[in-house]
């Protein structure tokens, strides 16, 4: 496709992950580590990284972040939004790039999410200097697999009316 | 169409399930390392050691205010801690809620404070430092 | 027969009482000067007035010692420099002599005119930096604590050279312990205990005969891990270390104990060094402590172990760079080496 063509696209999913930031706060988070978010952004990033690839991912990944970091949240919520979201968008590219015919979107996303949080909780142990965070590594397993799931049922069907409507070019 | 079930799904499946396990198990031993006699609140500020409390040992509840770049007030209620209020801009620190358990943590990054629950050290008088 | 036994269990019952009294709770007052945390455990009789009054010694202390806020006696003797003497009281003169004794004593490694390289450092503000090596070589010329003139007669001192800086900041914690010590046996008080930021003093046993049990922090772990403890009585234990006061640039930790005769953060293969003093051997234990603790912390292992050994009552535990824990055959019964962290290896 062309450049221009690629760059609108990418704008509307930059901008669909910031709604989706932004919609994502409003939840309540199963943990007492306040700035540790859902991850719902994946949900683009996977999309991202089956339409076209990583490096596209993570650009979105960082427009999503500077950009929703400015509508809420410090410092610290951006560092634990970066460090969860580049980790996980590499951890999925890989994945999918190696495995595609071997795993269902599910089980990318729910390693997606699993490493976005992991990334979280190893920002805020080197922030506070003590890895005692690293206490809520299961409650953190067990959500992640929550969100995984759900995330990689939303991926593949926002993946198939993509299709359909025939926007991209599909890649092998 | 992308999500049906593959072979490569068992193994990540199972991987997983033995992380959380693992993990749960880690952070049991974790937390009955420190055990020992009680459950000490240690509040440091700038990294250094200001105040311990026998959380257990405590009979009513009470309130330390601490002073810095901004200003906390720390609530100590018997078997629990938590930051009660602070005027840093972000009150990470509030939001954590109460801490009980061994190990668990509370941080005000502004005002360089931090709570931690730890197992007693036997007996330590002091630390020279 | 009953009435016999009940009288012989309530006799019990109250001698039980008389020996419990003396494990009451001690005085455990916190404040704050000389930009530390102090916390006391005092007990006995007198503990409330004893703490109370050493609170107001250390007020007085700061106030007469510090060079970052206005007043005091130190300022004026900075100010003076290069002009004329000034009066100052027999506390001021007291630390001023053991501050020159030391220099003598650590061949200048303990220097106490090494102010103006402190402040030109900024280690203890909020914006440390690193001066220029020609800065540094300019300064260094002000320092040398044998030009410090102390004229017992008329109580007076004076510091020559136009600029020089008189700093107490190495010794005047220390002093402020044994100040606690000499204020609680003036009220009749036999066990105690005080911690000024990590200089800890202790006088007698606890209450109930026990030795108090002192932690030697790990250089390299959050305050309070330690690498081993110290079972002690009347004593005295200061440590210094490249931990307590840094800023790091390009991956480089440069501290707050600056080598006099380099002007910069002492480079010696020790991380940490802890000096225990005997009470009933040295009357100024803790003044003692701190002054040797950044002496040998600048002089190293070897030089620093020297030292040590040639000075009755005085033990100390080493920390070098690589790991190992050092002590001297003082304290082979005081220390238990127990390190959480499995990091250092104890060299028997």
């Amino acid at each position: 496709m062309t450049k221009t063509k690629k760059m609108v696209l990418l704008s509307f999913f930059a901008a669909g992950a910031i709604v989706l930031s932004i919609i994502e706060s409003m939840f309540p988070v199963p943990l007492p580590i306040y700035g540790v978010k859902l991850g719902l952004a994946n949900i683009i990033t996977i999309v991202l990284l089956y339409f076209f690839g990583i490096r596209e991912a993570l650009m979105v990944v960082c427009i999503r972040v500077f950009l929703s970091t400015l509508y809420g949240g410090g410092f610290v919520v951006f560092l634990f939004s970066i460090t969860g979201g580049i980790l996980s968008t590499l951890v999925m590219g890989f994945l999918m790039k190696v495995f595609f015919d071997r795993l269902s979107l599910s089980s990318v996303s729910v390693v997606g999410s699993i490493m976005h949080n992991l990334g979280q909780l190893l920002v805020a142990g080197v922030v506070m200097k003590d890895f005692a965070v690293l206490g809520y590594l299961p409650v953190l397993m067990i959500s992640g697999v929550i969100m995984g799931v759900f995330i990689g049922i939303i991926s593949n069907f926002l993946i198939s009316s993509l299709k359909r409507i025939n926007v991209f070019t599909i890649k092998p | 169409m992308f999500n049906k079930m593959k072979k490569g799904d068992l193994v990540v499946g199972s991987i997983v399930l033995l992380l959380i396990i693992i993990s749960f198990a880690g952070v049991k031993i974790y937390n009955s390392l420190g055990s020992g006699n009680g459950k000490i609140a240690v509040i440091r500020q700038n990294n250094i050691i200001i105040k311990t409390i026998d959380l257990d040992k405590l009979k009513e509840s009470q309130e330390i205010k601490i002073d810095g770049d901004f200003h906390n007030t720390i609530l100590l209620e018997n078997g629990r801690i938590r930051f009660e209020d602070a005027d840093c801009p972000d009150l990470v620190c509030v939001k954590t809620g109460w801490l009980d358990k061994n190990g668990q943590m509370a941080v005000c990054l502004p005002n360089k404070v931090s709570v931690k629950i730890e197992g007693s050290d036997e007996g330590l008088d002091g630390v020279a430092f | 027969m009953k009435n016999k036994l009940t009288l012989i269990l309530l006799l019990i019952f109250s001698i039980s009482l008389f020996g419990c009294s003396s494990q009451a709770a001690p005085y455990s007052p916190e404040s704050f000067y000389m930009g530390t945390v102090i916390n006391q455990k005092v007990y006995g009789k007198n503990a409330k007035k004893a703490g109370d009054l050493v609170i107001d010694r250390m007020k007085e202390i700061e106030a007469s010692m510090t060079i970052n806020t206005p007043g005091g006696e130190i300022n004026p003797l900075n100010d003076a420099a290069g002009l004329n003497p000034v009066p100052v009281s027999p506390s001021v003169m007291f630390l001023l002599n053991k501050s020159k004794e030391y220099g003598e004593l650590s061949q200048g490694a303990f220097d106490v005119t090494i102010g103006p390289l402190v402040k030109e450092w900024g280690i203890f503000t909020d914006n440390p930096k690193i001066p220029s090596s020609d800065k540094i070589n300019e300064l260094l010329k002000l320092v040398d604590y044998k030009t410090l003139l102390i004229d017992t007669m008329n109580n007076t001192a004076m510091l020559p050279m136009k600029g020089q800086i008189v700093d107490l900041g190495g010794i005047a914690k220390g002093y402020a312990g044994n100040e606690a010590i000499r204020i609680y046996k003036e009220n009749e008080i036999t066990s105690g205990f005080i911690n000024l930021g990590g200089n800890v003093v202790v006088l007698g046993t606890k209450p109930d005969g026990a030795l108090w049990n002192i932690g030697v922090q790990n250089p390299r772990d959050v305050n309070g891990k330690i690498i081993g403890k110290l079972a002690v009585k009347d004593t005295a234990i200061v440590s210094s270390g490249d931990y307590e006061r840094f800023f790091e640039k390009d991956g480089v930790r440069y501290h707050h104990i600056l080598d006099p005769k380099t002007g910069s953060p002492s480079k010696s293969d020790l991380i940490g060094v802890t000096i225990v003093v005997d009470s009933t051997i040295v009357t100024d234990s803790s003044t003692d402590g701190d002054a040797l603790s950044t002496s040998v912390f600048v002089l190293g292992l070897d030089k620093g172990r020297q030292l040590v050994e040639s000075l009755k009552g005085v033990n100390a535990v080493f920390i070098t760079e690589d790991k190992k824990v050092y002590v001297t055959s003082g304290l082979k019964d005081k220390f238990t080496f127990d390190d959480e962290s499995k990091v250092y290896q104890y060299v028997q």
